[in-house]
């Protein structure tokens, strides 16, 4: 009988192939962390030590098999100029667009993303949870992806408008927010980190299958194709319905796919032979709602769904694990992976 | 609620008509030529809204549910019908509020995502009911201030977060205390809500979507009627 495996030697093995000695569990913690370490949530987003402590202590609370290091996605759009509040107790608002009328597209500037706005706070905290607890689990760093950085650059309605009223705007748009995730990419990955795209405003709840065609996925794909030169793993998180775009998302250069809303059996059926998948016990009804055996019920289900999916199937949540989720949920969450079937 | 009903002459019909496929065409311009078209005619205002734009917004959320549009389609469509309300709303005539609850509305606190609210909201007035739109990221505070003020009526507030659900069973609880509970139907929806939850925080109703809101709105207003 061999020793249980590291996180990061689990992680490591799954993601090159290789055996592991169990299905990984990577409940999405996120904002979560600060409830860990006790401190409000304006602090974790923007302090980069503060950020960096509260991911160490959830870590070694939960022992996941991902660290995620994330505030919010208008961070991205706040390094080039969108205005964000923070309430002192919750995550980031939008206040204002960086691009509130379409001439303001042409002042976008690259930016460094080591000075940028906040997301020094993001590689500061990759650089700590690296030196911390680097040597037993990967770190990863969630960033929104060219779509959703796009719409925070310009106000989600707005953008969604000109899509189809000022296309070329928003392709001008979508080449800046690919622009700094390049660059980005490129210095979570010097720190240590991997990135992780997220776009929630190209789910398939909220645009169709055509706009994600056009505006959606060349420029995610086209994000992969660096991070993937750059030798780090592709994973893609949509949250809300994806059923309308599962393979679009497949053939984005994606090693994985973390889904929220669509049924792992119709994700499997129809990906599982070219993605890893990851998902999707439901944030808000059964992990800050439930009870520990109402996730330990949901996640079995996503085990019996999934785990035997051709490239492979990571326990996780939906989305983002709600930021009161009670521990005792999270902990069932990873005992369910780590319980033989 | 509406005038004697005289016969839609086919003109009248095709007006009305035209003014539906252009907010259902995301076609602002149509929608206002359209508008401009019914006043000329001598369409009553309130029949223009009624019969054709909220006809041509019904088409639209048909579509929405069918995954035919989504939300950018929406609001393009949404953009037409208030263009063409804005055309309109000089004719209305004053209709007395008689028998038709006022509907306060918003996106509970902690929540800033409004296009399904604004969505909803759009839907009610074009139905008739006078909204009162409190935005969002709106404090329980605030809801039962509204409610004070109204005396009685409907409140629907929504969520797309998890996170902020909690704060509907806060507005009820609320509502309770402020002694409003029994003078308000209240509604409740947005991504992440469901008909288990309206029945869990007591809420009167669950929205699934625009159309589903008016529908038990217009249910309630008939009811009490």
């Amino acid at each position: 009988m061999t020793a249980e495996m590291t996180p990061k030697e689990r992680m490591g093995n799954f993601l090159s192939g290789k055996p592991v000695d169990r299905v990984p569990c990577v409940p999405l913690i996120l904002n979560h962390a600060a409830r860990v370490i006790g401190v409000p949530i304006s602090e974790h987003a923007t302090n980069g030590s503060t950020m960096g402590r509260a991911h160490v202590a959830a870590w070694r609370r939960y022992r996941q098999d991902l660290v995620t290091i994330f505030s919010d996605t208008g961070i991205l759009s706040e390094a080039l100029g969108t205005r964000l509040h923070f309430p002192p107790d919750d995550v980031p608002r939008f206040k204002a667009p960086a691009v509130a009328d379409p001439s303001d597209a042409g002042k976008l500037t690259r930016v460094d993303p080591r000075r940028a706005g906040r997301l020094p706070v993001y590689l500061e905290a990759i650089r700590h949870c690296v030196s911390e607890v680097g040597g037993d689990v990967f770190v990863s760093c969630c960033i929104s992806a060219p779509f959703s950085t796009a719409a925070a650059l310009r106000g989600t309605a707005v953008f969604a408008r000109d899509l189809y009223k000022n296309p070329g705007l928003a392709h001008d748009l979508l080449e800046k927010g690919l622009e700094l995730i390049e660059d980005l990419s490129a210095a979570i990955i010097e720190a240590g980190g991997i990135p992780v795209l997220v776009d929630p405003v190209a789910s398939g709840s909220v645009i169709s299958r055509k706009s994600y065609e056009e505006f959606a996925h060349p420029y995610t794909a086209r994000a992969f194709a660096r991070i993937a030169a750059l030798g780090s793993v592709p994973i893609l998180h949509i949250c809300g319905r994806t059923s309308t775009i599962i393979d679009l998302m497949a053939s984005s250069g994606a090693a994985a796919l973390s889904v929220d809303l669509i049924s792992l059996a119709e994700a499997k059926a129809r990906v599982g032979n070219s993605v890893c998948l990851m998902g999707n016990v439901r944030p808000a009804e059964t992990l800050l709602g439930g009870t520990p055996d109402d996730v330990r019920r949901e996640a079995a289900q996503c085990l019996a769904d999934c785990a035997d999916s051709p490239r492979g199937f990571i326990l996780a949540t939906g989305c983002e694990v709600p930021i009161e989720t009670p521990p005792a949920n999270i902990h069932a969450l990873i005992e369910t992976a780590r319980t033989p079937r | 609620m509406a005038k004697a009903k005289g016969q839609i002459r086919p003109q009248e019909a095709e007006i009305l008509d035209a003014l539906a496929r252009a907010v259902d065409l995301m076609d602002e311009e149509g929608a206002v030529a359209a508008a401009k078209r019914a006043l000329d005619e001598g369409i009553d205002a309130y029949e223009a809204i009624t019969k054709g734009l909220s006809k041509g917004m019904a088409l639209v959320s048909d579509k929405y549910e069918k995954g035919i549009y989504f939300v950018p389609e929406i609001l393009l469509c949404a953009d037409a019908m208030y263009a063409a309300i804005d055309v309109l709303k000089p004719h209305l005539k004053a209709r007395g509020g008689a028998g038709v609850s006022p509907v306060v509305i918003g996106v509970i606190q902690g929540d800033v995502h409004d296009i399904g609210k604004n969505i909803v909201k759009l839907m009610l007035e074009a139905a008739g009911f006078p909204v009162h739109d409190l935005g969002n990221d709106v404090p329980v505070s605030a809801f039962v201030e509204k409610a004070r003020e109204l005396k009685s009526g409907v409140i629907a507030v929504s969520t797309l977060m998890s996170t902020t659900m909690p704060g509907m069973a806060k507005l009820i609880d609320a509502l309770k205390a402020a002694g409003l509970r029994d003078s308000f139907k209240v509604m409740i929806g947005g991504g992440p809500v469901s008909a288990s939850y309206a029945q869990k925080i007591a809420a009167d109703a669950y929205g699934a979507n625009a159309m589903d809101a008016v529908r038990i709105a217009t249910a309630w207003q008939e009811v009490r009627a």
